[in-house]
């Protein structure tokens, strides 16, 4: 009973809105019949494709920022540096805490010009608010399973470090790494505050733009953004599903 | 990995000179001296904190040791990273690796030194065919019981022939049933290997019954290493009368030539506590079987009344008071006690040829 209550509470306060967006954004001029035109409307407004791109660019590159950072400093803090566990864990805290015109500012000025001269000053601000989430997600993969002793176990079999590090600690914790990539790309392909404070323009901002032309054509740009992302999370899922079976039944052919 | 080269790795001595470690102000090890022949399984047999786990992580070079020596055949392998060590270790914690399969888990090793897929196989049907789970190969870690995990553990440590096989209290996180399954099935591989074993338990059954000699340690050092058998007859120190086995500790008196006082009995004291003082009072450390239930006109007798009678199989254990409320402990065959009840007043004496004391 109590399962159907949520099920119905959740369709009526997530899916109703998007059927309904749906619905509206097909609907023709003066809501008049359905087609495409509104989409066919939003593909052809100058810099679509370019800010789309823009902020793929911007999400993949702060995504994988990101790991590079903080898969080694998980890892570290697991295996050798445990006391420095609650400081760092502090430190990821902090964006969430200071707000965001004081960090985009402040980080600004501590920035050398060449960067701040550049759009990729926002894959470090993306990077750094989307801290809290990564940390959490590799330090909960970690904390699931006993790393230090995979890594003498990997070690007193004779492998090095780096093969340590490749074959045995980033599978172990895969199913971390997938999701801080997730959570790190899906907020920095939505960030707009930032990005608007510090006068740069990717999809999100130039998104509230195009909508205050066209009322039909911002809501297709709500159901084209939400369904985009949606897309692209299935896919990066699916890649790294594919990719891990791919794997494992070519460890399975060396073993038979 | 010839067999000419097996066949040396397999008997290797390892000896250990002095090794001292310490943890800020706490000393793990304080110069321990070890030696272990060829083929040999030693347990090192401790309570929490002796220092046994360190050692064999220091032997691993999971550890690095303060000073002192560590060789392997002749050869100093105090310098040499873990990785270089050729030593196989099975941990007590489940420690195959998660994403691969039990064959991927046991070929690890052997990718990692690059032997040929024809022979890495060859080497992986061996080894699952001598921990008996060839049907379990294609498993993952998940679906295998603690058992099952444990015995691929040993199978991926034996798999790259190693100098020496270390075994950090590899039992104790399994159930009675299995670990005593596992325990023997340690001692057959072990013993058909002829592999040099470092075995290193908390549990003294466990080491009893699988080593060809037991070390003892407290506080970092070896307080004896000896036979099994030996450990148990004649312990050399106090602590070892008390840690091996269980002991009652009765007040006794040193009276003339080495010979004790003990429940009004005199017995030769043992030959590792024969410096004491005569006239001195001591404590003597009496085993349970040591005590024998007597007729109760027998003038050698003690009497005392049974307050605790405990069937355990075989043996039945007694619990008595004494003169003065001691409480002591017998184990005497069940046949012998069906009659006795508690609450019953029995004599008792001690069977002993020499007795370990320590200071009152």
């Amino acid at each position: 009973m109590t399962i159907f209550v949520v099920s119905v509470l959740a369709i009526l306060i997530f899916v109703l809105p998007l059927v309904a967006a749906s619905e509206f954004s097909f609907r023709g001029a003066k809501g008049m019949g359905h087609s495409f035109t509104n989409y066919i409307w939003l593909i052809h407004q100058d810099g679509f494709s370019e800010h789309i791109l823009t902020s793929l660019q911007l999400a993949v590159l702060s995504g994988l920022l990101n790991l590079i950072l903080m898969v080694p400093t998980a890892v570290l803090l697991h295996l050798k540096l445990a006391k420095w566990r609650s400081l760092v864990e502090f430190i990821c805290i902090l964006p969430l805490i200071i707000p965001v015109v004081s960090l985009a500012i402040g980080a600004q000025v501590s920035m050398p010009k060449f960067i701040q001269n550049s759009q990729y000053e926002l894959v470090c601000f993306f990077v750094i608010i989307a801290l809290p989430f990564t940390y959490r997600a590799l330090d909960a993969a970690l904390s699931s399973i006993d790393i230090k002793t995979l890594v003498e176990a990997s070690r007193s079999l004779g492998a090095s470090w780096p093969a340590t590090i490749v074959r045995v600690i980033i599978p172990s914790i895969k199913g971390g790494i997938t999701s801080a990539l997730f959570l790190s790309f899906a907020l920095a392909i939505g960030e707009f505050t930032i990005t608007s404070l510090l006068h740069w323009d990717t999809f999100p901002t130039w998104a509230v733009v195009a909508a205050q032309q066209n009322i039909l054509g911002a809501i297709a740009l709500s159901v084209f953004s939400f369904v985009g992302a949606v897309l692209l999370m299935v896919l990066i899922a699916l890649f790294s599903n594919r990719k891990r079976s791919k794997t494992n039944s070519k460890l399975e052919e060396v073993a038979a | 990995m010839s067999n000419d080269k097996n066949s040396s790795r397999v008997s290797s001595k390892l000896e250990l000179s002095n090794i001292t470690r310490k943890f800020g102000s706490v000393t793990a090890l304080a110069g321990l001296n070890l030696t272990v022949e060829p083929g040999e399984l030693v347990a090192l047999l401790g309570p929490s904190g002796c220092g046994k786990t360190t050692a064999l992580r220091i032997v691993a070079g999971l550890e690095s040791a303060d000073s002192g020596s560590l060789f392997v055949n002749g050869v100093s392998y105090l310098d040499k990273p873990a990785n270089e060590r050729d030593m196989g270790m099975v941990f007590q914690s489940y420690s195959l690796f998660p994403n691969m399969t039990v064959s991927q888990n046991i070929e690890y090793g052997l990718q990692v030194r690059k032997i040929e897929s024809t022979k890495r196989r060859k080497i992986i049907n061996e080894k699952l065919e001598l921990v008996a789970l060839g049907e379990k190969a294609n498993s993952y870690p998940h679906q295998l019981s603690g058992g099952q995990q444990q015995r691929v553990a040993l199978a991926r440590a034996l798999a790259i022939e190693p100098t020496v096989l270390l075994l950090d209290e590899p039992l104790s996180a399994l159930d009675a049933q299995v670990r005593s399954q596992i325990r023997e099935e340690i001692r057959r591989i072990q013993l058909s290997l002829g592999i040099t074993t470092l075995f290193v338990t908390h549990d003294q059954e466990e080491a009893m019954s699988i080593a060809d000699r037991v070390g003892v340690m407290s506080h970092g050092k070896l307080e004896q290493i000896d036979r099994p058998i030996s450990i148990y007859n004649n312990p050399a120190t106090p602590f070892v009368a008390s840690f091996v086995g269980q002991a009652n500790k009765i007040p006794a008196q040193v009276t003339d030539r080495g010979n004790v006082k003990v429940l009004g009995q005199k017995i030769q004291l043992s030959k590792h506590s024969i410096d004491i003082a005569d006239g001195r009072s001591v404590t003597a450390l009496i085993r349970p079987e040591s005590l024998h239930i007597v007729s109760e006109s027998d003038p050698e007798g003690t009497a005392g009344q049974v307050v605790i009678k405990s069937f355990l199989g075989p043996l039945t254990k007694l619990g008595i008071t004494i003169e003065g409320g001691l409480l002591v402990h017998l184990n005497v065959p069940s046949t012998e006690v069906r009659k006795i009840e508690i609450g019953d007043r029995i004599s008792i004496m001690i069977v002993a040829e020499e007795v370990m004391v320590e200071s009152a």
